[in-house]
């Protein structure tokens, strides 16, 4: 499909849409009914909202409705307004860009309009430093070489300038024949992708050939990028509002749901049909009795008929007695605590960098949990491994190699002193290191040169030049001036045989101003260089210096040169321009022209370029693969560079222990295939090697198109995988194909081009980095440095999830004990759905007494950090979810139903004969539920903390007070209970039963558990107990390489068994021994 | 970027300001970690079980000088074979007559109680049925709510008090004698002073009560305001369990072993419709209430287990010691596959 752009014509322009952008999900009029349905798909919103109904039935409700309708109302009310309030500032910010004032031409009139009001075919004028209200194909800038310069960092995260030009066709036309231009675009129909444009532009115009001008990506100016060094640049709106090529790009941010989320709506569910049994069990039960006995109870007075419904009474409401089974403060409860845990990610002093000041900051606040479940981290790698600051280290020049000693060339003093002696091996090479770029020269106004580059490799290698006196001093698009001890040279610069990744190298073709002679000058991989040698140069030394420069992991490129006869460049020069216009498969025939020149050449050295690691990266990668984490680097970046870095950061190991399996090949069947060796391969290593593939952007696309399943299936069984020259959409088909399959992903990056990936990954984590700040606002979390990820992940994630795991079990445990005990009451109570406990115990209950001391374990930490970080293996843990799963919840399960009987029992058995008054026995039963959950929740925690005990005990005092308050107010049921009760010896003796009884089989247990079948966590608490401080013992290092072994086999038992059945705690030794 | 950068000295101030209280922030406040050692666990055991039998005995002990006598009389005193029937029968003379031998001394004062079986006062329909505002105020007489189906009688004006639990008012009354002498009983004081003073009003009169068709239990001497209707007081105080005993009354005077107390009942409580049973019950009380061995055995129970489970990890411990904090017990540390755990 076609779109036709018809330039400056009023008539045509209405059928396509306006420049309109918008990112709300809501209206003003959808917002309320469309907001609620939201808030209704959530199982527990509905399922508490038909319980509030049912309340509103006084025949069957036992307990007031308000005990529902309050905190659901509120819960609406709150969540709703954060919505309309996040909604609201997406507004405003697109009213922002919408009404922001922009130039077009109208009829040959300049007028100011809303970039809203831009249509495709307007044409737009943009001043320096402008930003890009749409998509524009580039007709006319302030250079008479019709050259602009753009910032793309908010399209694709680089932040080097890049080159427009305008197109042939338009060259050269004035500012009033701009104005007045009319003609036809010829482009696709609007696409994601940022680094493609194949179109055609024709112009009306009676003083240009009426010919069609082939438009490519270096044509257009895309939305949301910036006009740099420019002072003037205007074009041809052709894609407008949402339909531009970023915001085509822009996925929507779904609300992320943890996997604990998941597992606590799972176990919901499950309570919610444990629930429906009991209701129905009691509710026949209850019919039962009444038939057989309730009728005969003269005093209950039964009436002989009762309405038609009368059989669906009692299981209402035992459905209404039994609606506490599920809590409703888990939510408020669970959301609470996980604003605690991002308040603690962002007060973390471990976590700033000083360097930048940026502490860490946790954006979104619900999914900590998931940060210690993580299974699978993607990561980018320019600015998030590395630093983004690239230098030029080392160079090969005439077999000599300079900055071997000091590990930096530009001190070296043998390279310096044959700079000064004019060595023309040395002038050469760093003649070819000046001209053999696409970097621009910008003069500031004190006359000093500074550099903008498109590669960082590129300003590197030009300011390492300049460094050595061979300053490039200016330059446009036909001629540089480059000036070499003093001296200035001028050169024409006549071809650029453009980079591109295939390809692998680039050159320009010179001619030198002053001799005209004509030189091919070009730089590269090695591969893509030395093998274009002539014929009898010797190579074994580059060869040497290229392999020595990878293993320190820096970014090697050769360079290279040779004389052109001014015939044979003439004739080539015929077929570029060919190829350049030809409108199919123009890359590839542009290739095949350029490898034609690019051949014979005379290398001249290498360069060696260091992208310095970030700070304790590979320490960093080390510990979370130890943790169990698979790292996965995905990169814009070239293959080598990539695997380079790889090896640097630990990403990959050395070749006895490792293997590269790489996926490529010039076919379609090549790479099908590769695919197919490398499943294999794969498969049938033994486990202790480290296996990792390499794939690059263009091998996936293919293998998304055809073998989706095998590459989902090799993804599962790859720890490590470098995947390079992936465009930011690939970056987060990798994380789908992940997620897909059920893994927890984190991605990590630091630009534009990372966003995708980091919205569609479970946990998106941003570093506020060199390349800006957007991954940085589009991340859950941004960080200031890669290597606070560990923490990120090992201690605050841990916790987190420890946490969670906790509380949302203790609140199912705690409304499950008094459901239970309601349960139990009704086969004392004739099934009749009498509550035992009154409306304001049941309440506050919930609201007060269990919530409190339950938020006590946001303090609590089973293991120390240190420990946490010296056996990362702990994660395992955790990512196995070996906390919150329906094992564990089976225990929390039984000890409810355990202590409710204790609680039950011995209530009814101590106040039996003339004590059992209704009142005074239900506080009993209420006052063992507060000591047992005060004692579940000592016993749970791990570490107590001032806060903790104050608020464990304080919240237990505070249930007397309360009590003793509500007692001394006469219209309540309450009135004096409790004054009776404490005066009572009985009493306490009763509660002191209660713990005992209730207790000492879970003590028992616990330690039986902790001495004879100790779970991981168990042993380092008690390893830390022991030593005080743990230090590293000689057991754990000689420990640590089995260790590797057996982290797999628990690794890939935890994968086995994942989904299928949770292994409980105790069992995880000996699975991992499978 | 200015702006950037102006935001971060701003959050990097903050930081500072925060670090004050940086043990909170950065989770790093002083905690003690008690773990289940063996130490402690069987300190924990032995120290309850030191605590625990000793409790037990004196509560046991405690329960076990308590005297108290039950007399179930439901069967015994309707010879008639129709129960219902007779109980029903408004005409006939429902007096019995029990003699109750002594088998301890009983110091005085001896609680009366009836005992119910089989009753439910905690069923829904039974618990709800009354309204306490109309027990408290005066003006309240027409505050009925909830008291279906005893709420009005059959001339539409409310009934006080209300409901079902006011109209099922237990009405079997006792008088004693012992050794042939009329002994007097203690009717004053036996509900809960607080229900008199503050739930059941002094100026509320009964109104209307046990005048429908259908009469339930006990009728209330109109002339007595409420909080004077003692019997209606303990009896609205519902009890949470089907079987429950109910103070009637107490006898100031002290027993002698071997006395014989003779008991005329007027049995005028149908609990033979739905097949409960009524006892008459003679109780002495001690600091935990009244008897009851319950606590007592419990508490001995649980003390001794608690010593046997301290006493068995001992030996458990000495047979096989465990070191606490091995990390070749790590599963990921763990060499040999088969090593029992």
């Amino acid at each position: 499909m076609k779109r036709l752009v018809y330039i400056n014509d009023d008539s045509r322009r209405y059928s396509y849409c306006d420049n309109r952008i918008s990112n709300t999900k809501y209206t003003l009029w959808n917002f309320f009914p469309k907001n609620l349905w939201e808030q209704f798909r959530r199982f527990m919103n509905q399922y508490f909202l038909l319980i509030a109904c049912l309340q509103l039935w006084s025949r069957i409700t036992p307990v007031s409705p308000v005990t529902t309708w309050g905190p659901l109302i509120i819960i609406f009310i709150v969540s709703a307004s954060k919505e309309a309030w996040d909604d609201y500032n997406r507004y405003l910010s697109d009213k922002k860009a919408n009404e922001r004032n922009v130039w077009v031409v109208k009829d040959g009139v300049r007028r100011q309009i809303k970039a809203q009001d831009i249509h495709v075919g307007d044409i737009v004028c943009l001043h320096e430093n402008d930003e890009i209200p749409c998509d524009l194909v580039l007709i006319g800038t302030s250079d008479p070489q019709g050259i602009c310069y753009i910032e793309t960092s908010a399209l694709d995260g680089e932040t080097d300038l890049k080159t427009r030009i305008v197109p042939p066709i338009s060259a050269n036309m004035s500012v009033e024949q701009l104005e007045k231009v009319k003609g036809i675009v010829e482009c696709p129909n609007p696409d994601n992708d940022i680094r493609r444009f194949d179109a055609n532009m024709r112009l009306f115009l009676p003083s240009v050939d009426n010919e069609k001008c082939p438009l490519t990506i270096n044509n257009t100016l895309l939305q949301s990028c910036y006009l740099r060094y420019t002072e003037w640049a205007c074009g041809v709106a052709v894609y407008t509002g949402n339909e531009t090529k970023s915001g085509m790009s822009r996925g929507t941010a779904e609300p992320k749901l943890t996997a604990a989320d998941a597992m606590i709506d799972k176990l919901t569910i499950a309570i919610f049909m444990l629930q429906i049994v009991v209701v129905l069990v009691l509710g026949y039960f209850g019919n039962i009795w009444k038939h057989t006995k309730g009728l005969k109870q003269w005093y209950l007075m039964y009436p002989a008929e009762g309405p038609w419904y009368g059989f669906l009474v009692i299981p209402l409401r035992f459905e209404l007695l039994c609606s506490i089974m599920i809590p409703i403060s888990i939510k408020v409860t669970l959301d609470l605590a996980k604003g605690v845990y991002a308040k603690f990610i962002d007060w973390d002093e471990q976590m700033f960098d000083w360097e930048t000041n940026t502490p860490a900051h946790s954006a979104n606040t619900a999914i900590s949990e998931d940060l210690g479940q993580v299974e699978y981290i993607l990561s980018d790698k320019t600015g998030t491994l590395t630093e983004n600051r690239m230098i030029f280290k080392r160079c090969c020049i005439n077999n000599i190699m300079y900055g071997n000693d000091n590990g930096d060339a530009l001190k070296d003093a043998r390279l310096l002193n044959a700079v000064s002696s004019n060595d023309p091996d040395i002038v050469k090479f760093l003649m070819v290191m000046a001209l053999c770029n696409t970097v621009v020269p910008v003069k500031s106004n004190d006359d000093t040169v500074s550099y903008k580059a498109q590669s960082q490799d590129e300003e590197a290698l030009v300011n390492a030049a300049s460094n050595l006196n061979m300053m490039l001093i200016s330059k446009d698009s036909s001629t540089a001036e480059i000036c070499f001890n003093e001296s200035k040279f001028k050169y024409e610069l006549l071809d650029v045989l453009e980079f591109t990744s295939d390809r692998k190298r680039m050159s320009v073709v010179v001619k030198e101003g002053q001799t005209g002679k004509i030189l091919l000058l070009s730089k590269g991989a090695d591969e893509a260089i030395l093998p274009r040698v002539y014929p009898g140069q010797q190579k074994q030394r580059y060869l040497e210096a290229v392999e020595m420069y990878s293993q320190l992991g820096l970014r090697t490129l050769c360079l290279g040169w040779r004389d052109l006869e001014e015939d044979e460049y003439k004739e080539w020069s015929k077929n570029f321009q060919e190829a350049s216009c030809s409108l199919e498969n123009r890359e590839s025939k542009i290739a095949e022209v350029c490898d034609s020149l690019e051949r014979d050449l005379h290398i001249l050295g290498v360069t060696a370029i260091e992208d310095r690691l970030q700070d304790g990266v590979p320490e960093t990668i080390k510990l979370l693969r130890n943790a169990g984490i698979n790292v996965w680097m995905l990169t814009g970046d070239k293959q080598n560079t990539a695997i380079q870095i790889g090896r640097l950061c630990n990403l990959i190991t050395s070749e006895p222990n490792s293997q590269l399996l790489s996926i490529s090949g010039k076919t379609e069947q090549d790479i099908l295939r590769s695919l197919e060796r490398a499943l294999l391969i794969t498969k049938n290593t033994c486990e202790t090697k480290d296996l990792a593939f390499v794939l690059d952007g263009w091998a996936l696309e293919i293998l998304q198109k055809h073998s989706k399943e095998s590459f989902t299936r090799l993804a599962m069984l790859s720890k490590t995988a470098i995947c390079c020259r992936m465009t930011p959409l690939q970056k987060a088909q990798l994380v789908a194909i992940l997620k897909s399959v059920g893994y927890l992903t984190l991605a990590i990056g630091d630009g534009g081009n990372d966003v995708r990936m980091i919205q569609e990954a479970n946990i998106g984590v941003g570093i506020s980095g060199r390349e800006g700040l957007q991954a940085a606002r589009a991340a859950d979390y941004s960080i200031g440095k890669f290597k606070f990820l560990k923490r990120l992940i090992l201690i605050h994630g841990r916790y987190s999830y420890n946490r969670t795991a906790f509380i949302s079990q203790y609140s199912f445990y705690k409304s499950l004990l008094i459901c239970f005990i309601q349960i139990l009451f009704a086969f004392l109570s004739g099934f009749s759905g009498t509550s035992l406990f009154n409306s304001i115990s049941l309440m506050a209950y919930n609201v007060f007494y269990t919530s409190l001391p339950v938020m006590t374990i946001i303090f609590d930490k089973d293991i120390s950090e240190t420990t946490v970080l010296q056996y990362p293996q702990i994660l395992l843990h955790s990512q196995a979810g070996r906390l919150l799963n329906p094992t564990t919840f089976c225990g929390w399960f039984g000890r409810s139903l355990y202590h409710a009987l204790v609680i039950f029992f011995i209530t009814i058995c101590a106040y039996a004969d003339e004590k059992s008054e209704m009142q005074e026995l239900s506080m009993v039963a209420l006052s063992g539920c507060i000591w047992l959950q005060a004692f579940v929740v000592m016993m749970d925690s791990n570490s107590f903390t001032s806060p903790q005990i104050i608020l464990i005990w304080g919240n237990f005092v505070a249930f007397y007070m309360i009590n003793l308050i509500l007692s001394a107010v006469p219209s309540l049921q309450l009135y004096t209970i409790m004054f009776r009760l404490c005066g009572q010896p009985s009493y306490w003796i009763t509660m002191a039963l209660t713990v005992a009884v209730a207790m000492g089989p879970v003590m028992a247990f616990r330690y039986f558990r902790n001495l004879y079948w100790p779970s991981p966590i168990n042993i380092l608490q008690q390893i830390e107990q022991s030593n005080g401080s743990i230090q590293p013992s000689r057991n754990v290092e000689s420990a640590l390489k089995p260790a590797r072994t057996n982290l797999t086999n628990l690794l890939t038992g935890t994968r086995g068994s994942r989904g299928s059945s949770y292994q409980p705690l105790l069992s995880d030794s000996a699975e991992s021994t499978r | 970027m200015h702006n950037v950068l102006g935001e971060r000295n701003v959050s990097a101030t903050e930081v500072s300001l925060s670090c004050a209280d940086s043990k909170f922030t950065q989770q790093e406040l002083p905690a003690c970690k008690p773990l289940l050692t063996p130490g402690i666990v069987i300190g924990a055991f032995s120290l309850i079980g030191i605590v625990f039998v000793p409790i037990g005995l004196a509560s046991l002990s405690a329960s076990q000088d308590i005297v108290e006598l039950v007399d179930r009389y439901d069967a015994e005193c309707v010879s008639a074979n129709d129960k219902v029937g007779f109980i029903q029968d408004t005409k006939t003379d429902k007096a019995c007559t029990r003699k109750i031998t002594v088998p301890k001394p009983m110091k005085g004062p001896v609680h009366i109680y009836y005992q119910l079986e089989n009753f439910y006062q905690n069923h829904r329909r039974y618990v709800k049925s009354r309204n306490d505002k109309q027990l408290r105020y005066k003006d309240s007489a027409s505050m009925i709510t909830n008291c279906e189906p005893e709420a009005t009688g059959q001339d539409g004006a409310p009934i006080v008090p209300c409901g079902l639990i006011a109209w099922s008012l237990f009405n079997d009354t006792y008088s004693f004698s012992l050794n042939k002498k009329a002994v007097e009983v203690n009717k004053k004081n036996i509900a809960w002073d607080s229900d008199k003073n503050k739930k059941f009003g002094s100026d509320v009169y009964p109104h209307n009560f046990q005048n429908g068709g259908l009469i339930g239990g006990a009728k209330l001497n109109e002339k007595l305001p409420l909080s004077e209707q003692e019997d209606l007081i303990v009896w609205m105080r519902t009890a949470a369990l089907p079987t429950f005993r109910k103070l009637y009354g107490r006898i100031e005077a002290d027993i002698m072993a071997n006395d014989e107390i003779s008991v005329v009942i007027q049995n005028n409580y149908n609990t033979y419709s739905f097949g409960g049973t009524k006892a008459l019950v003679l109780s002495t009380t001690s600091w935990i209430g009244g008897r009851n061995n319950f606590i007592g055995v419990a508490y001995v129970a649980i003390g001794g287990i608690c010593l046997f489970l301290a006493m068995a990890f001992v030996v458990l411990y000495v047979l096989k010691p465990r070191t606490l904090g091995d990390p070749s017990y790590l599963s990921w540390n763990k060499e040999n596959p088969d090593q029992p755990n």
